[in-house]
């Protein structure tokens, strides 16, 4: 089961780094500062997710979570109050907005998934 | 001695240093991967940028006073506007034709001086019907004439393309006609021409025919397509049908644009080809520009159909 929870967010996390990657190439690297950033998210974010998949340590999930957390935070303030003066509206650049943002929220919800604790089945009195 | 099962044994530690150590160098190959192909890709649309960008207006019909648009020169402009906000500056801008709607001096004056205003180095245009509804286009000529052969047909070279001009709107019956001088004109300008040369045609009335029943059509225009017929590239841009449409035989591709002025009917909806009214709000739906470019190595042009804003 954990394997699986594990198997299923470096999937989420690697299809978020895939789109930022995407992103980045096609025109995102001439954005000052949310280039660099979509570079780091990209390329750390695949890291994570292939030592995930290698069965490295438990914060690799915590750091998986994180960036994937983070890179929500910045998606609002980029449609909201902006990001180092960068703002787009709805889901463009479609459909990689909201691919991206569901990928992310699953990577999250299955870092979450990881702590809860199934109820143990209590042996029956004889 | 026992441990404190709360801290980390030296193992454990080289143990997670040695992930955190996989973690970094991933993500450094990682982002070089990434910025190596971004840079390439950077690369190659540089080396695609396009040998040639124009913009195609048509139909202003400058003049024009009616419920489907009460203001054709403010239309007009705005596609100007357009035209001067594509994010770099059009090789030439090429006007194909019924630039006024009754060709008096005053509406010639005014299109002239509006097209002033379109920031690029050439502006071109051919005449509509409506530019030479009782001079044989004389006015037409005595504005925009300089330069031009016979009726007003002209045809020029740049960045590699061969561009020629006809005018298929004087001598109307019910299609549009180019006339034996002007066919004898096409036969010899292109006569010295490679056959990789591409080729941009203009005209008002369509060289296809559109729909013959309305007049959308030219009644010699095979004649003038067979001189062409060796090139490997043939791209005919014209106006008067108000709607954007295309076809393509062979090796001649034909596109109708749109105009800024008022929409026509679809080719057979309705007796005659009159103009539309529109909703409110919907006029400028139906009018727009026309980008055009061609990049040197590939055989078809690039358009791009903008509505107006």
């Amino acid at each position: 089961m954990k394997f699986l929870l594990r198997l299923g967010l470096a999937a989420a996390l690697a299809v978020s780094a895939f789109s930022h990657a995407y992103l980045y190439i096609h025109g995102y690297q001439h954005i000052p500062m949310i280039g660099t950033a979509f570079l780091i998210q990209a390329s750390v974010s695949f890291s994570l997710a292939v030592l995930i998949v290698a069965g490295g340590p438990w914060w690799l999930d915590w750091a998986a979570a994180a960036m994937a957390g983070g890179s929500l935070v910045a998606f609002a303030l980029s449609r909201t109050i902006g990001l180092f003066g960068f703002s787009e509206r709805g889901w463009d650049p479609s459909p990689h907005a909201a691919v991206t943002v569901a990928a992310e929220v699953l990577c999250v919800l299955l870092w979450a998934g990881g702590w809860v604790r199934l109820p143990r089945r209590r042996p029956v009195p004889a | 001695m026992t441990q404190d099962p709360n801290t980390m044994s030296r193992r454990q530690l080289i143990r997670h240093s040695a992930w955190f150590g996989a973690a970094v160098g991933l993500a450094v190959v990682g982002g070089e991967v990434i910025s190596h192909v971004a840079g390439e890709e950077a690369a190659n649309r540089a080396a695609a940028r396009p040998t040639l960008r124009f913009a195609q207006v048509s139909d202003s019909h400058i003049g024009f006073t009616g419920a489907p648009n009460p203001d054709v020169a403010g239309t007009f402009g705005h596609a100007i506007d357009q035209v001067n906000n594509l994010g770099y500056t059009p090789d030439f801008v090429i006007h194909t034709g019924d630039l006024t709607h009754l060709s008096t001096s005053d509406q010639f004056d005014h299109v002239k001086q509006m097209l002033g205003g379109v920031r690029t180095p050439h502006v071109f245009t051919v005449p509509g019907e409506h530019d030479s509804v009782d001079d044989a286009g004389q006015k037409y000529r005595s504005v925009f004439g300089a330069g031009t052969r016979g009726d007003g047909w002209y045809s020029f070279d740049i960045a590699g393309v061969h561009v020629i001009a006809l005018v298929n709107t004087l001598n109307l019956k019910k299609l549009g006609h180019l006339g034996t001088d002007q066919l004898d004109f096409v036969k010899k300008d292109v006569a010295g021409l490679s056959s990789d040369t591409p080729i941009v045609v203009f005209s008002h009335i369509p060289l296809f025919a559109m729909y013959p029943d309305w007049g959308w059509g030219t009644d010699d225009a095979t004649q003038a397509l067979s001189y062409l017929s060796r090139f490997a590239s043939v791209t005919c841009l014209n106006g008067h049908v108000h709607q954007i449409f295309s076809k393509t035989e062979g090796n001649v591709t034909f596109y109708s644009g749109t105009t800024t002025a008022y929409p026509l009917p679809h080719p057979g909806d309705g007796p005659a080809p009159k103009p539309v009214t529109l909703p409110a709000g919907k006029l400028h739906d139906a009018l727009g520009i026309r980008e055009v470019s061609y990049t040197k190595g590939q055989t078809a042009l690039a358009l791009k159909e903008a509505t107006l804003q």
